[in-house]
């Protein structure tokens, strides 16, 4: 055939393919004594992620992924499958048994699993944030919703009142909560408008990395659609590195472009999610793609 | 040689035993060395109730020579029955002199107040507080309140200033005015009202607070940073009271306490109140 | 053998294997190798089943080839594999190089159609001033009046909708434009207007690849029509030597 070609790789930079922002290697969680053999016994192929040699759980195993700036990565999967597991790894709530995250930032790259806890808690106010199922996870219910967006505001060292409110407002107008609600409880909001509380307060210090853990399950679906809409536009619109877990491919197709199926703690197929919705290869990837479209 | 022979009768009328001291001594030492840290101590029984002055008073039977002058406050006057029982407690187990004026005094221990002057490096200030911890009203678990003062994490306090301010309009904090001291550690000011914060900052004197009932000694040093808690856009405001005078000496430039049920004004630190009128 | 083609598929592959029935493989098409140059239209003509809509797709990525190589060229003289890709690199590369007119009415729920546009052009590099100014031209060129242009895509027709797919892929003329059946829910105006559109663009040098039922598009538009038979690519023909029977059958 032609020869015009180089079977020569092409040389990435040119097209500006944006580097990873965040790095996620060889991630696993267990919960009780492992070795090499518990590991082997759990997971896609054997269908469990509870060793049936010592009844421990590997939750996640073998986790790796990169994401970069603008880019929404999804993990999709059944409740149990470790999807949860890998999110809370990443937010610094639980702490994995193994592996490595690393962020890029400024040029350097720090791993989040190495650092210490102060370090972590220093990296949830401005580096990485974290939208929860729960509304009330992320915000303290007895305080108004202007008054959580000050939360991360001061932790960063904003001083200046004035400012803290301007910045709150333009926030909470971006996320549609109504200005004349900014200094009502946020106890006294609806699902749907605590969670866009959560999802400004979690913008507040312009943050590289937002997790999203099921951001719109249990929110009735008009509700749910305004907040998806919402979510999308935040992340066309700032350069964020997101990684968006959900059970729900509508989710999942709304807000990323590229996803991972996790099985029994694993990755069991990673693909554009385009390419997981209508060409699903692993077995699991199609029964789950076949009961989305029921 | 009788076993009575060995016995210092001297020390037996003090209150406090010498292995005691030294370990109020240690504490101090090292609320000194770390402005603002709240450090814990193990506080002993003492002959005044719990949250009356028993770790003021711990420190003071601590710190204290006989060669020491010893005044006494409480809410400004060295005459309210606590400042009264305080001080003969203070003067008989030690030998220390007493006296009213705060420039005579070498040690000042105080509920409520600082003396209007007379405090200069030569001087100790003896706090007593109720309620150590800043973040108190923020936060109950005792370990997070430690992380907090440990990672300097003190976000959920600014959260309550903001708060206030939504609310009120003002912060409202009136007395115990949460401060910044030597730019790390976040301290409560209790009991001392919001006139007197500003005399911490940079002051000649060293300051000690003592909390009996919370076991927890801490310091300002001489010289040392005090910055009240507040936004930047936001003024730190003291008490006034109007233009009011005091009914006695006729000054209005001390801190100002009114009667209940009336409108009448008095000088609170009755000291500098009684050095204001012309002798009598 | 065309020189320099913008894309060139070489003993392309695919099947399915569906593990609910138990593993059967299902061939999707075998053994496709084409390539085709800067203006050149090419027409993919069969019987409904035969492949061609996965063949479009694969190009795309949106199906996994088993097998083979789809050589795109990306600059002057620079070709890239997309079957050799990252994930990633096929993302970005898709956006910039390549517009795709799905068959499927689907477009994002709850977005506007100007704003659809703008975000395929901002895809193709545009900044975000000049992509407006060219979604909008896009839009008025499919016929999509400006009151449309904020409404959620869900409330469209499915010939508006269609337009406004027409309008994303071809908003700042792409290398390739892949178009799977982009005329079947227009009525005749819009029709005509598409087909002036898509011709302008080969004659800007976009390469095309597209499937028509319509035998009178193909004849218009195509330069080369290949006949695909149950996956397999069984003749080349000019647009005038077709009949009717390898048109037959919308899906």
């Amino acid at each position: 055939m032609s020869d015009t070609f180089t079977d020569q790789r092409f040389d990435v930079a040119r097209l500006a393919i944006p580097d990873w922002l965040l790095k996620v290697e060889g991630l696993g969680k267990v919960y009780g004594p492992f070795d090499d053999a518990v590991i082997n016994s759990t997971g896609s192929g054997p269908e469990t992620a509870k060793s049936p040699l010592n009844g421990s759980i590997v939750a996640a195993w073998d986790v790796s992924f990169e994401v970069a700036p603008g880019e929404a990565l999804g993990i999709v999967g059944e409740s149990g499958s470790g999807k949860t597991t890998v999110l809370r790894c990443l937010a610094g709530d639980v702490t994995p048994s193994t592996g490595a995250a690393t962020i890029r930032l400024g040029g350097s790259d720090l791993n989040m699993f190495a650092a210490d806890a102060a370090e972590r808690r220093r990296l949830r106010v401005d580096t990485v944030s974290v939208v929860y199922q729960d509304p009330s996870e992320g915000l303290k219910m007895n305080v108004t919703a202007g008054g959580n967006i000050a939360e991360p505001l001061t932790a960063a060292g904003w001083r200046n009142f004035a400012k803290i409110r301007m910045r709150a407002s333009d926030l909470l107008s971006r996320t549609e909560v109504p200005l004349n609600r900014m200094d009502d409880l946020v106890r006294a909001f609806s699902g749907g408008m605590r969670q866009r509380v959560q999802i400004a307060k979690a913008l507040a210090n312009s943050p590289s990395v937002v997790l999203f853990d099921e951001p719109t399950t249990g929110l009735d679906a008009s509700v749910a659609a305004g907040v998806l809409d919402l979510i999308r536009s935040l992340l066309e619109e700032n350069r964020i590195a997101a990684v968006v877990v959900s059970h729900d491919f509508s989710v999942i197709e709304m807000l990323t472009s590229r996803c991972l199926v996790m099985h029994h703690g694993r990755i069991v197929e990673s693909a554009l999610t385009d390419q997981l919705l209508e060409d699903p290869h692993h077995s699991y990837t199609q029964r789950l793609v076949a009961a989305a479209r029921s | 040689m009788a076993l009575s022979d060995l016995i210092d009768h001297r020390e037996s009328s003090e209150l406090l035993d010498e292995f005691a001291k030294r370990e109020i001594r240690r504490a101090t030492l090292a609320a000194v060395a770390i402005p603002g840290y709240q450090v814990p101590f193990g506080s002993r029984e003492m002959p005044v109730a719990r949250g009356w002055g028993s770790g003021g008073l711990q420190i003071t039977l601590a710190v204290v020579h006989d060669d020491d002058t010893v005044k006494v406050i409480d809410q400004g006057d060295d005459d309210g029955v606590n400042a009264v029982n305080l001080r003969r407690l203070v003067t008989s187990s030690t030998g220390a002199d007493e006296s009213s004026i705060a420039s005579e005094a070498t040690l000042t221990q105080s509920r409520h107040r600082i003396p209007e002057d007379g405090l200069d490096e030569t001087s100790i200030l003896v706090l007593q507080v109720p309620v150590p911890e800043p973040l108190r009203g923020v936060e109950r678990d005792m370990r997070e309140l430690a992380r907090m003062h440990a990672e300097a994490d003190y976000s959920r306090m600014w959260v309550s200033l903001y708060e206030d301010k939504v609310r009120n309009g003002v912060i409202t904090q009136t007395t115990g005015y949460p401060c910044l001291v030597n730019g790390r550690y976040v301290v409560a000011t209790t009991p001392i009202p919001r006139w007197d914060i500003p005399r911490l900052h940079n002051a000649p004197f060293l300051t000690l607070f003592g909390a009996g009932r919370e076991k927890r000694i801490y310091a300002i040093p001489p010289y040392t940073m005090v910055e009240p808690l507040t936004f930047e856009d936001v003024p730190f405001e003291v008490e006034n009271s109007d233009g009011a005078c005091c009914a006695l000496c006729g000054k209005s430039e001390s801190f100002l306490v009114s009667l209940p049920n009336s409108t009448t004004w008095l000088c609170s630190d009755t000291d500098w109140c009684a050095r204001q009128r012309p002798a009598t | 053998m065309r020189r320099d083609p913008v894309l060139d598929v070489r003993k392309l592959c695919k099947s399915f294997i569906l593990h609910a029935v138990s593993g059967r493989t299902v061939v999707a098409f075998d053994d496709v190798s084409f390539s085709v140059s800067a203006g050149e239209h090419v027409a993919l003509a069969g019987m409904s089943g035969a492949g061609k809509s996965s063949l479009l797709k694969s190009i795309y990525r949106t199906y996994r080839p088993s097998s083979g190589e789809v050589w795109l060229q990306i600059h002057a003289g620079d070709y890239v594999n997309m079957c050799a890709l990252s994930d990633i690199e096929v993302a970005t590369i898709r956006g910039h190089e390549i517009g795709y007119v799905s068959q499927f009415l689907r477009s994002e729920p709850r977005r506007g159609a100007l704003d659809i546009v703008i975000k395929s052009a901002r895809q193709r590099g545009m900044n975000e001033a000049d992509a407006r100014d060219a979604a909008a031209t896009a839009l008025q060129r499919v016929g999509i009046e400006e009151r449309l242009w904020d409404v959620y895509t869900s409330v469209l027709s499915g010939g508006e909708k269609q337009r406004v797919n027409l309008a994303a892929g071809t908003v700042h003329p792409p290398r390739l434009l892949l178009l799977d059946e982009p005329l079947s829910a227009l009525d005749p105006e819009n029709r005509e207007r598409a087909l002036v559109l898509i011709s302008s663009l080969s004659h800007r040098g976009v390469a095309v690849v597209s499937i028509f039922h319509d035998l009178e598009a193909i004849q218009r538009l195509a330069t080369r029509v290949l006949v695909l038979e149950r996956g397999h690519l069984v003749a080349e023909r000019r647009p005038d030597e077709l009949d009717e029977r390898l048109t037959a059958a919308a899906r």
